[in-house]
């Protein structure tokens, strides 16, 4: 298979794990030169977990994170950008005062973090690493970044999903709700248009937006349309902002 | 110039609607023309049509205004108001009156009264025994609607049913329940493309609207295929 199917065909693979995120290392593992992966959510919006590990090694290091945090995993989610460390042991980019000392007994070559982002909405990371210390190609990065939006996805929906919160939900009266889905799809299109991203993607980071902040999709949506609510693109970063 | 009597104004509306109909056309820009001109030829303040969805929930697909106070009071008439009435008996449901409103329609009749409509009319959308959704007439001045007017009415619910159910047939079949589903899948995509448009120029979601169908109508483009150019950003206007 072609690269390009490749990468296809693991956006596929991912897609049709809905409702078995715990297994979503596993198209990842295949696709990408790596030893081992965990599919982790930290940061404001959702409580740190980790989703989906394909080894204890993988959750040891998202745990070691977790608890003491710091490591590339809370870099690349606070840059908004990988975070590579092809020799983590010996010739590290970055030293992080606990982390580094406390992966001094394990058994890492390289580390890296990619963040899951969606819209202006940080979600979590992924982690991957590698036994002996290596470089990851600019494809492979390239790859990890498209595929980590795919896993952003699917680990916020699956967030909403659990959550069960009629915050999220359109619940009120069905008059509320019927009357309140249009204002949602007005929302949508500001949003879609600030951001540049599908429609569908817009959707879901109103929702995330609400769930965040413990509101109602409706209300979000309000104070977007009413413009004091934007999602303004500042240089590569992406934030919510309060006029 | 002579006015034109109501008559001529019916008779107007019937051939652009015919016209309409046999050409490549848009369900929502179809029905949008539609409440406008009962507006106009009913000589009322308001007029809507709402459709059921999968859930049976009535929602607003076309309106005189897109003002959401008005389209709010249509919402509540769907909840429990004469348009819900309408729709469940398949029959025309006058309230010459929204004072003699019952009480289980408080909230219809008070967001009717804050709005300042004094009499509402709901005609069903109907296809032989399916009712598929209601035309709403709101008047500013009490009274009822003279038994022609309700004929006419009637026929130009007729009208909007042939065109929500018939646009489809045409090219696939499909059933009415995903006709409908079709009809109100285009409101939603035209509901972000007012928002697509209200962020890149600024304007509020009612002027997004009036933009969105000039442009359609200018160019000769369908409103939904215009609606998802915009939000999938390959068109830019």
């Amino acid at each position: 298979m072609s690269m390009p199917d490749r990468l296809a065909a693991t956006e596929d693979s991912l897609n049709a794990l809905t409702g078995h995120e715990s297994r979503l290392f596993e198209p990842l593992l295949a696709l990408l030169p790596v030893d081992g992966l965990s599919i982790s959510t930290f940061g404001h919006i959702l409580a740190a977990e980790t989703i989906s590990a394909s080894d204890a090694q993988s959750f040891r290091l998202d745990e070691l994170q977790f608890d003491l945090g710091e490591g590339p995993c809370w870099d690349a989610l606070e840059t908004a950008k990988p975070v590579l460390e092809p020799d983590i042991r010996e010739r590290p980019n970055h030293v992080w005062p606990a982390f580094s000392e406390a992966i001094i007994a394990e058994n890492f070559g390289a580390l890296f973090a990619f963040p899951l982002m969606l819209g202006p909405l940080r979600i979590g990371a992924i982690d991957l690493y590698t036994n002996q210390p290596y470089r990851l190609g600019e494809q492979d990065i390239q790859h990890v970044e498209i595929l980590a939006t795919v896993v952003s996805r699917m680990v916020l929906n699956r967030a909403l999903r659990l959550s069960e919160s009629d915050l999220v939900g359109e619940a009120d009266t069905a008059t509320r709700r019927a009357f309140s889905r249009r204002e949602i799809h007005q929302a949508t299109g500001m949003v879609l248009a600030q951001l540049g991203i599908p429609a569908a993607d817009a959707f879901l980071v109103i929702q995330g937006h609400a769930f965040a902040a413990g509101r109602s999709m409706l209300d979000i949506s309000s104070e977007i349309i009413d413009r004091r609510l934007s999602f303004a693109v500042n240089e590569q970063q992406i934030e919510g902002s309060h006029d | 110039m002579i006015d034109s009597t109501r008559e001529d104004r019916l008779i107007d509306t019937f051939a652009t609607l015919a016209d309409t109909l046999v050409a490549d056309y848009d369900v929502v820009d179809l029905l949008q023309t539609l409440v406008e001109r009962c507006a106009d030829v009913f000589d009322i303040a308001a007029a809507g049509i709402l459709l059921a969805d999968a859930d049976g929930e009535l929602e607003v697909i076309a309106s005189t205004s897109e003002a959401s106070r008005l389209v709010e009071v249509m919402q509540l008439s769907a909840r429990a108001g004469p348009c819900v009435e309408s729709f469940t008996t398949g029959s025309v449901v006058s309230l010459p009156d929204v004072e003699d409103s019952p009480p289980e329609w408080q909230r219809f009749r008070d967001s009717a009264r804050e709005q300042g409509f004094a009499a509402v009319f709901a005609i069903p959308l109907r296809l032989r025994e399916t009712t598929i959704g209601a035309l709403n007439l709101l008047s500013s001045v009490p009274g009822a609607l003279p038994p022609q007017d309700v004929r006419a009415a009637q026929a130009l619910a007729d009208v909007a049913t042939i065109g929500i159910l018939q646009e489809r047939t045409l090219r696939e079949s499909m059933s009415v329940r995903e006709q409908l589903t079709n009809a109100l899948t285009s409101r939603v995509v035209i509901e972000q493309a007012k928002g697509v448009l209200a962020h890149s120029r600024g304007i509020s979601m009612e002027e997004a609207f009036t933009v969105l169908r000039t442009y359609a109508r200018t160019n000769r483009l369908l409103l939904s295929r215009v609606a998802q150019g915009l939000v999938e950003q390959t068109l830019v206007i």
